[in-house]
Formats: structure tokens, C-alpha cells, sequence
């Protein structure tokens, strides 16, 4: 374990007497001002892709008010007269964040005591605290990529996905039909390792290892022989999300293949599949378990194994494993809570749709 | 477990069905259906969230106790492992 600080992925803040300086209901004709200082960080996180939500006892036309004045890009708007640690349940459900990627701005003490009771691993801060925020590791990633900058205005991107998405009758897969999506699957480059590594460290859901790889890891399997990493893009009729998702494939040449069970067998490992949360309902890791069963069929492999970190919260990711066929033998969890899945190459693989382009 | 009441968890699961989907058709779907690949297709956002409600409504946490999570073969498969447990 490292002594680290969990990396801060979205603040949650507060409006009145926090962004405003004022209160926006009592103030008449012309509404508060922004708080400058405050603004200003708004803007610095969301240039790290740190995610700015509002969260707030007013109506919506208080959070447009606030749009229109910070310019800023919200990820999640919660605006209504309920309890502000469910508005805070609400947006990390939203945003399929976990409540220590969090952090909560707000002036008043009970809303920070009543969110602090209900998610204690949420980071809850006063606006003095905000104000200093930018300075603290928490909210320092250390590597920005451009999919970071990027990542308020495809949350914004999102939410109206998602709004098309209730409205739309079909299934989930025709929907993904339905909205252009493309995925295409390629064989990674150097460029893309710093951006890989940030996958490593931002995927916890949809991530088999359950730790970082380093960027020299990754470099040394880009280069080992028979080793083949591999980066998935995605986009749709509403935006581009670039790179999302990756894994490491080893023994494609045979070299590290043979079961004990039977020494002739060529097998296929995947140390590592992960894939960003925004990606999740939207067919791309599907897609690529479908594509990597293909790709060690096409180098003579019998066998796919996947071994997985098997924890509460990569759930969705031991669903895609099931759902592609792999299973682990039962009660074989080890010590390190790591599990190995697998599946037989023979028979029938898992289905490729046509969205999909394979480099 | 008594038939009748894993009948009664199979026929509350198909509405969560229905609902997480957006899929009306799935109130009628039999027991033996496969969830994932070619029966309903199921992808791993909606079996997290069939989860999430199981665990919210039953108080069974399927993925903990179920290492492959084989309860998610069918409706009748889930509704049995549930049907087990309260």
C-alpha cells in the first residue's frame, strides 16, 4: 500500500455563499456575484480533468445562473430541496464514481457534517479549504493528458446521452446502434503510454489488474516479443472519447504457452484489460474481450486467462468476464484476492459487431 | 426455499429486468433465457445494476458469494440463488 492520497476524480460544490458570494434566492433583482478566487480553481481543476458538480437547495435556474457566470462545464447538477448527501449519492451513481474520488464544497457546517456521516471517504472541505485545493496532492494527477482536458465537456457530452438514452425505447444494444457508436481496436504506440498509465490509475470498475503499470511496464511489454498491447478508441454521434481502454496480451507467440496439464497447449494471457467508466453500457469492453479471443485464436492459442483482482468494486468488470465466457475455477481465489478466468478457444466465440474496426 | 417463492423472485426480477433495460417484452420472458450473450444480453452496466437492486431489495450480494457469478445464467438461475439465501 502506498501512503498516498486517493486522487480527487470530481468536487461537488456548493452555490450559495460558496461560488456566489451571496445568497442567489434572497438577493432581488440582481443576482450575487462569483466568488473570483473560487472560479478561478474551478477552471484549474477542470484543466487537470478534475470534474466540477453542483449540488445545491435552489432552483435549476440557480445552476444556469452559475453556468452563464463561470463558464464553467458542470459534469452533474443536483439542484432541489432534498438532502445534500443524497444529491452526493446521486452524482457519484451518475458519474460511476466511487465516494473517495470525491470531494464536497460548502460553506454551511451541517451539510458538511450530514455528507461527511453518509460517505466518510468523501473529502469535505470548506470554501477556505477550496480556495487552497489546487496546492494539495489530491488534487494534482501527475500525469494531464489531453483526453483530461477534455473529460468535463464529455461528461457534458454524456449527460445528454443519457438523456437520449431514457427517451429511447429499444435495447441498450440497438441504442449503441442507434447513436453511431464506433469503437476501433489498435495496436498501441509510445505516444499513448502516458495516457495508458492514467487508465491504470483512474479504472477501478472496469479493470482486471487492480493497480497501476507503469509507464516503463508498458513499455516493456510494447516491446517484448510475443507481448502485444493493445488501445480501444470510442466514439459516437454526440462526441468523441478517445482513448478509453487497453490490455496487454502475452504469449502470442507460443512462448509462454502449455498448461501443466497439457504441455502442448498454447495459452494466451491478459495481465491487464481496463476500460474507462465512461465506456461502460456502451459496448466497448464487450467488444474488446470479443477481439482479444479472436486474436489469440489467430495465433494458435486453445486458451484465453484473464487473471482478475476480485473486489466489490470491479463487479461490472467480473460481469464482462462471465458474460464473454470465462470462468474461474471455483474456489480458486488466492490470497492476494486475484482469481484466473478462462476460456476455451474452441466453439463459439463471443460475437464482434460491426461498429467495431480492428487496426 | 419453496418453489412458489423463487417463482415470486423470478417474476419481481423480470420487472428490474424491464425497467433497467427499458425492455417491456422482458416481463414475459421465461425462466430459462440466458441473461448475457444471445438470450437477453445483458452487458455488465445492467448486470451491475440488477445487482445493485438485488443486493438493495434482497440483501444478497451475488457477486460476493458467487465467484463466476453462474447465478447470472438465467432468470430462474438468479431467482433460485436468491430464493436460497432469504
Amino acid at each position: 500500500m502506498t501512503s498516498e492520497p486517493a486522487v480527487i476524480k470530481c468536487v461537488i460544490w456548493d452555490i450559495d455563499n460558496t461560488l456566489l458570494h451571496g445568497v442567489y434566492l434572497e438577493s432581488g433583482e440582481r443576482p450575487p456575484e462569483a466568488d473570483p478566487q473560487l472560479v478561478a480553481v474551478l477552471h484549474e481543476l477542470a484543466g487537470r480533468g478534475i470534474l466540477n458538480a453542483l449540488a445545491s437547495r435552489n432552483p435549476p435556474a440557480a445552476a444556469d445562473y452559475v453556468q452563464k457566470l463561470t463558464g464553467a462545464d458542470f459534469a452533474a447538477i443536483e439542484c432541489g430541496w432534498g438532502s445534500k448527501a443524497d444529491a452526493v449519492g446521486r452524482i457519484a451513481a451518475g458519474l460511476s464514481l466511487a465516494p473517495d474520488a470525491l470531494a464536497f464544497v460548502d460553506d454551511d457546517m451541517i451539510e458538511r457534517a450530514e455528507v461527511a456521516a453518509a460517505f466518510p471517504d468523501v473529502l469535505v472541505l470548506t470554501p477556505e479549504d477550496a480556495a487552497e485545493a489546487p496546492d494539495w496532492p489530491q488534487f494534482s494527477p501527475a500525469v494531464i493528458t489531453a483526453e483530461a482536458r477534455r473529460r468535463g465537456q464529455m461528461y457534458a457530452e454524456r449527460r445528454r446521452r443519457q438523456a437520449e438514452a431514457a427517451a429511447f425505447g429499444g435495447s441498450r444494444d440497438e441504442f449503441v446502434r442507434h447513436v453511431g457508436t464506433r469503437v476501433t481496436i489498435a495496436p498501441a504506440e509510445p505516444a499513448d503510454l502516458p495516457r495508458l498509465h492514467e487508465l491504470s490509475v483512474r479504472t477501478h470498475q472496469l479493470n482486471s489488474a487492480g493497480e497501476p503499470v507503469s509507464q516503463d511496464e508498458l513499455a516493456r511489454h510494447l516491446a517484448a516479443p510475443g507481448d502485444a498491447v493493445v488501445q480501444v478508441t470510442l466514439a459516437d454521434d454526440f462526441g468523441d472519447d478517445g482513448l478509453v481502454g487497453a490490455a496487454i496480451s502475452t504469449g502470442n507467440d507460443g512462448s509462454r504457452g502449455s498448461v501443466e496439464s497439457v504441455p502442448a497447449m498454447i495459452v494466451v494471457t491478459v495481465p491487464l484489460i481496463m476500460m474507462s467508466c465512461r465506456a461502460l453500457g456502451r459496448g466497448a469492453l464487450d467488444a474488446l474481450l470479443a477481439w482479444l479471443c479472436r486474436a489469440a485464436v489467430a495465433s494458435g492459442a486453445a486458451e484465453l486467462q484473464i487473471p482478475c483482482l476480485v473486489s466489490e468494486r470491479n463487479v461490472p468488470m467480473r460481469l464482462a468476464l462471465a458474460a464473454a465466457g470465462l470462468r474461474a475455477e471455483p474456489g480458486s481465489l488466492a490470497a492476494d484476492g486475484r482469481a484466473t478466468f478462462s476460456r476455451s478457444l474452441t466453439g463459439e466465440l463471443p460475437a464482434l459487431p460491426d461498429w467495431v474496426s480492428a487496426g | 426455499m419453496s418453489a412458489g417463492q423463487s417463482a415470486a423472485v423470478a417474476d419481481q426480477l423480470r420487472a428490474l429486468l424491464a425497467e433497467i433495460t427499458g425492455r417491456p417484452d422482458l416481463l414475459s420472458v421465461p425462466d430459462e433465457v440466458a441473461l448475457f450473450g444471445a438470450g437477453i444480453g445483458l452487458d455488465s452496466l445492467g448486470g451491475t445494476l440488477l445487482l445493485r437492486q438485488v443486493q438493495r431489495r434482497y440483501g444478497v450480494d451475488v457477486a460476493a458469494e458467487d465467484l463466476n457469478l453462474d447465478s447470472l445464467e438465467t432468470l430462474g438461475t438468479l431467482a433460485a440463488f436468491i430464493a436460497d439465501r432469504i
